[in-house]
Order: C-alpha cells, then structure tokens, then sequence
C-alpha cells in the first residue's frame, strides 16, 4: 500500500510517500514559495536521487500537480503510474471538538473542517487547500484527515475548560483543544518502546519545541493537559507567538494602540514570541549566537524560554503526581542541547541525574541524555508525524 | 558522499490533467483598470489572497504614484501591527502595474475602477473601456465594474459579449468591509454570476445579490443620508459637528454624514447623486448647493485637506473647538 502525506501550509507543501508494507518511505521533500517568486519543488528518493524544480508555481493546486508529475516521471519518479497511489494523508491543523479521531474527508468532513477554520486561521485554509487540490486533481483517490487536536480530545473537562461563562462553551466551543497530538502521540509511544517500558502504565512530559511549540501531559497512554488551547497561541513562548498573556495586556494594548481585533491578532501571532522580546529573529540559532556575543535582549529571549518550559514540566509533574519520563523533539527539542541542558539542570527536585556528555553529542537522534541512575528518564526522539498520519491513514483505508 | 542534486525547470513534470480540470474555476491573475484609491485596495486584498494583479493606469508616473500610496498604507498596517514585512513583500511582488491593455491578456477577472468628471463621460468611457478590455482577453473572463451608479447592462451594451459582465461593488476600505454587492445586467449568465461570487467568496466577502438599480444599496442610501444632512445644515438646525454626533453616538455609525462625505470625496457624491437623480428624478435626489459651492472651491475632502473639516497632511481631522451653547 503507498501512502502519500501532505503538511500543506501557507506557502509550502511538505510530504513524504511510504511503501506501508515496510514503512519505508519512498521519497520526500517539499514544495516552497508557492505564489512567490523563487518558488521551487525539492525531491529526495530513497534511492539518494535528489532533483531541485525551479519555475513558477501559483498556487497549491499548480504545486501538486508538479508534485504528482515529479512522482510518477521516469527520471526522478518513485511510482508508475497515478494508480498506485492508495491515499492520501493529509495533516489538519483545527478538528475542534467534532473530530476526535482521524477521518476518510468526504464532502461533509471537509465542509466541518472549514467551519473549524475560524478557530486555526493560519493553519486549516492552507490544510484545506492542499485537500481542494487532490480532489480537483485526482478525486477518484480517497484523502484522510488527520487532526493535530484529536490526540488531547482525552483531556477532561477541568483541564480543558476556560473559567469563562459556561454558555461561551456551549455557543461556541471555546475551550482547550491543544495541538501537535500526532507528534506528542509519536514520541510518547516510541520513547517507550526506546526504554521497552509499557506506554500504558507511564507518567510522560513531552516537549515538542519548534517554531510552533507545546508540552503534553501524557498519563497512562493518553493526554491529560497540554499547553496549546483554543488556538495555538497558548502555552511556550515561539518563534513569533506570545504563548500564555494576561488577558488585560492584550486589551489594554488594543486600546493604547487604537487597534482592532486583526492586528491585535497578528500582534500575538506574527510579532511576539522569540522575535518580539529579542528584535533579531525567530530563529533559536541566530538568537543563541546573538546572545553569545553580548546582546542583552537575545539573552533574555533565551531565559523567557527556558523558564517558560520549565514551570510547565513542573505544573504536569504536579498534575500527574510525579513523572517517569521527559521527551525532547521539535527541530530546538532535538538539536539545542543549551536549552535541554538548562531546563534539566533545575529538574534534581524529580530525582533527575543529567548526563552533560551525552546531551552535548545527542543532535537530531533518537537517545537518552540521563544518567542511568536517573528516577527519571529524559529523551530526545526526533518527531515522525508523517509516519503517524500515514498510519492513520492505512488503517482508515483498510477498514473501508 | 553528498548525493548531487540536479537542478531542472519545473514545466515539464506538469499533469494535463491539470488543463482539464478545475482551471476556469480557478482565479489566478485578475486585472484592475484604474488604480486610484478603491482600485488600490482591490489590488492589495486579491494579492493578499494570493491573486496575481494586473492594475492599467494612464501613465508611469500613476503607476508610480499608485505603488506609492500602496506601499504607504502596507507600511502603516506593519506599524499597527496588522502585517509582517515579508508579508507586505509578497502582497507588492504580485502586483504589476501597466499602461497597455494587452498586459490583461490571461485574467480570469478585469474589474473597471476608474473615477470620471461628468455623467456623460461615465458612461461612454467606461463603454469604451469594457471595449478595449474585451480586445484583450479570453472570450470567458468576466468584465466588472466598480461604480454603482452607472448600469452593467448600459456599459456593456456595446459588446460583442455582454453576458459576463457583472457590477461587482466594493466598499471602501475594501479589506475591511466583508460584503460586496454584486448586480447582474439583463444579458448576465447565471455562469458568469456563479463565477464573480466563487471570486468574492475566495476574498472573504459575504454576498448581497441585488437587481440592476442605479446607486443600489450602499451609494443610494448613503448619498441621501449626506444629501439630507446638508439640508439641515443649511437650515440652520444643528452645526456639522453636532449633526455628525448624533449619528455616531445616536446609531453606531462610525463616522458622521460630513465625515463620510470628506471620506468619498464631495465630488464623488455629487456624482453619485447627479446619476441616481438622471435616472429617478426625484428632488430628494438632487445634490445639495452645500456640496456644489465646496467642490467649486476644489474643497472635496480629505484628498484636498479641505471639505466640511479640514485635515492635515496624514489625512487626520483637524478638530474644532466645540461650542454647546449652554
């Protein structure tokens, strides 16, 4: 069976095609600065076949059908024919409370995805996008959803609900959804299957900490609490997203600024987080390099951070009565082995015992950065959420 | 080793499947004839919906003048917060603007947004227009206009396909405001219809149908509400400023009827009322001496600093002293 997996975003297109008898990908790559100029398809094959296609791609449908083009050409191909093609596995950003698991996107699902839009307004309509586009291009291929909140639709009510009047929940279904759960549900599972301990009986902190950054209490194999709510705006401090703020500061900086609700928005999302404390970027490597060389604000983006992660880690410990294990994964989960190194050096309280050599040497793969004394145990699993949709989509299409 | 990566040009791994289907219901460059301040806005909005503009404007330096100001307002939203620069990058790199008709070859959609002097210009320029606008592309691309007070059926009444033109009326600010109305001419198709509010729809707009009407909805009623206020301005019942009050703070509008005027420009309401009155002929409609003796001294608002208020150079109002009498 070959699964094609679509991340489409704004202005790029990631995916990856699996042979799911050995899960095996096949070939991967992205498609970027779709509607710019520049714009251009990257494809790497298993075979170490890397070809770069430049020209203009106008939109995410054009895209596709150069991504469909590139996969079943003779030269950089990886299949025959558009026949061979099983499904696709499309990531959705927003399934809000109507999705709890993923789903075969038939005209009603999608219909429900784009009333979901409104809660995710950067991230469904260039989900949806790519979806619109495989069913204009081959509609006779089914597409599967797989939703980034149905992991922590587990989360009870006193975790997930805002203390807000009740009815705005019921109008609107305002209340906590979370996102990252096919990352969160991979690095869970398969940090237990590094140690060979059962997922089901484990107390689990996983801290998916990229440009978009969450943490997840995982209690006994399911999501207790996580740090993202309604939208992606809560929780850690990113890139460019504020993460938690006093509600007051938001309105009073509405009035102050005499500002309405769209640029408050692109406030919070677009100019705060790392690039907004630090004024140079929301890059963590320019911003630790900044920072190395003196500059004040770099230095005190850099502290934010890890003082965010850590009362975090400390509430879930809290909240789960102890923890047995804490995950790292996220492009600065997995390759900044400073920010690793100053939240785990405040953690002794847990009975955590830091092994500095090993974080120091682990960049990007799969290893333990504990010593082996250590109560609990820290890992770096670098997140596979392609492979977790392509799962999903396997089994949904088995069963149909 | 390093795998070595090749580098080829991305046309020929396209599908044609791709030219098949979907490509008519697809909006990918639209056109804009006219790029003073509405058809700035239209531009900016389709481009940051990802549309390719085309805008045609008399002269380079226009064009100049027209890439200006958009570059201004795209710059004042980045200072309140309301746009990255990478994003105004993008927005300004689909836009092209041009001073041959032949650039909108390709367009799925040319919307009409000129400003003209008198009645009679209107329409014989904007038929002359649509003319030229058909020379130029596919027999299927819809051909709108902007203006509200001039009939579709009337522009196009000289072409050799009047059944995809359609008035498509934005409301300044254009970004902002999430209606458009959208009226169809007597040779209107119900596909050429469909296809102007799949376009809306793709920029965020709600749709209000209406039937062909001079000055439909929006110009009519606003054009009246000025109109009238200057009738009771001149006689003597309330000042401007306290007309403006009563019915901002009296029903929510958010500007006033002279500071709407100053807004539209006193000569675009005159207009405006000038064609809704050749078509109605009621007196109600009949533009106000207020208004008239202010656009002969060249005072028409915010765009000349002088109207009902005065303004200063960033467009803002200069308030008055206000005196209640009591």
């Amino acid at each position: 069976m070959r699964i094609l997996v679509i991340n489409s975003g704004s202005s790029s297109i990631k995916y990856q095609l699996f042979e799911m008898n050995n899960k095996e990908v096949l070939a991967k790559g992205i498609i970027e600065k779709i509607g710019m100029h520049g714009s251009f398809l990257k494809n790497t094959r298993n075979d170490g076949d890397v070809v770069k296609l430049t020209g203009e791609i106008v939109d995410h449908q054009a895209g596709i059908e150069y991504l469909l083009g590139v996969l079943i050409s003779p030269n950089h191909g990886s299949i025959k024919s558009l026949e061979e093609l099983d499904a696709i596995g499309h990531r959705v950003v927003h399934g809000g409370e109507t999705f709890k698991s993923s789903q075969l996107l038939s005209d009603d699902v999608i219909k429900k995805i784009e009333e979901c839009s409104e809660l995710a307004p950067l991230h469904n309509p260039p989900n949806l996008r790519g979806i619109y586009a495989f069913k204009n291009l081959i509609p006779e291929i089914p597409q599967i959803g797989v939703f980034d909140t149905a992991f922590h639709q587990t989360m009870p009510d006193y975790a997930y609900m805002y203390a807000i009047p009740y009815s705005l929940y019921k109008k609107y279904g305002i209340r906590r959804y979370g996102f990252h759960g096919t990352s969160h549900t991979y690095v869970s599972r398969q940090a237990c299957n590094f140690l060979k301990v059962d997922f089901s009986k484990k107390k689990i902190i996983t801290c998916h900490l990229g440009n978009g950054a969450s943490i997840t209490a995982v209690c006994e194999g399911k999501s207790v609490d996580t740090s993202m709510g309604l939208t992606p705006v809560e929780g850690m401090i990113m890139g460019t997203r504020s993460g938690d703020l006093d509600l007051g500061v938001l309105t009073h900086i509405m009035n102050k600024e005499e500002i309405g609700v769209d640029s408050a928005n692109s406030l919070i999302n677009k100019h705060s987080g790392m690039l907004g404390i630090s004024g140079i970027s929301s890059d963590m490597r320019e911003i630790e390099k900044a920072a190395s060389e003196g500059h004040d604000r770099s230095n005190l983006a850099l502290k934010m951070y890890e003082y965010r992660i850590l009362k975090y880690i400390g509430a879930y410990a809290a909240v789960m009565d102890g923890v047995d294990i804490i995950v790292f994964t996220g492009g600065i989960g997995e390759n900044d082995v400073n920010v690793r190194k100053n939240v785990c050096r405040k953690l002794h309280y847990l009975g955590l015992e830091f092994d500095e050599e090993v974080n120091s040497k682990t960049r990007g793969n799969e290893g333990e950065i504990t010593k082996s004394s250590s109560k609990v145990k820290v890992l770096v699993i670098p997140t596979n959420e392609e492979l977790v949709i392509a799962e999903d989509t396997m089994k949904i299409i088995k069963k149909k | 080793m390093e795998p070595v990566e090749s580098v080829e040009k991305i046309e020929k791994y396209s599908l044609k499947s791709r030219k098949k289907k979907g490509a008519s219901n697809v909006f990918t460059k639209i056109g804009i004839v006219g790029c003073g301040i509405l058809g700035q806005e239209i531009a900016k909005m389709a481009s940051s919906h990802g549309l390719e503009v085309v805008f045609l404007e008399i002269s380079d330096k226009k064009i100049q003048e027209s890439f200006n100001r958009i570059d201004r307002d795209l710059e004042k939203m980045i200072e309140r917060w309301g746009m990255t620069a990478s994003e105004k990058r993008a927005i300004i790199s689909r836009i092209t603007g041009v001073t041959e008709y032949s650039h909108l070859a390709g367009c799925e959609i040319v919307i009409e947004s000129i400003k003209s002097r008198t009645r009679e210009d209107s329409v014989e320029i904007r038929k002359r227009i649509f003319k030229e606008i058909e020379n130029v592309v596919d027999e299927k691309t819809i051909i709108a206009t902007n203006s509200t007070t001039l009939v579709i059926t009337e522009m196009s009444s000289e072409l050799s396909h009047p059944e995809r033109c359609v008035s498509l009326h934005f409301i300044s600010p254009a970004a902002e405001i999430p209606i458009v109305e959208v009226a169809r001419g007597l040779h209107t198709t119900d596909e050429a219809y469909k296809k102007v509010c799949r376009f809306a729809k793709l920029l965020g707009k709600k749709i209000i149908p209406v039937i062909e009407s001079p000055g439909i909805i929006s110009t009519r009623l606003i054009a009246t509400m000025i109109n009238e206020a200057c009738e009771i301005l001149m006689e003597g019942v309330a000042s401007m400023e306290d007309i403006d009050l009563t019915i901002k703070a009296g029903y929510g509008f958010p500007l006033g009827p002279f500071e709407l005027a100053d807004k539209i420009g006193l000569d675009m309401v005159i207009r405006w009322l000038d064609n809704i009155y050749e078509e109605f002929g009621e007196i109600k409609y009949k533009a106000s001496p207020m208004l008239k003796k202010r656009v002969r001294a060249n005072h028409l608002g915010r765009e000349t600093g002088i109207g009902f208020y005065r303004y200063d150079s960033e467009g803002k109002k200069i308030e008055a002293e206000r005196k209640d009498g009591c």
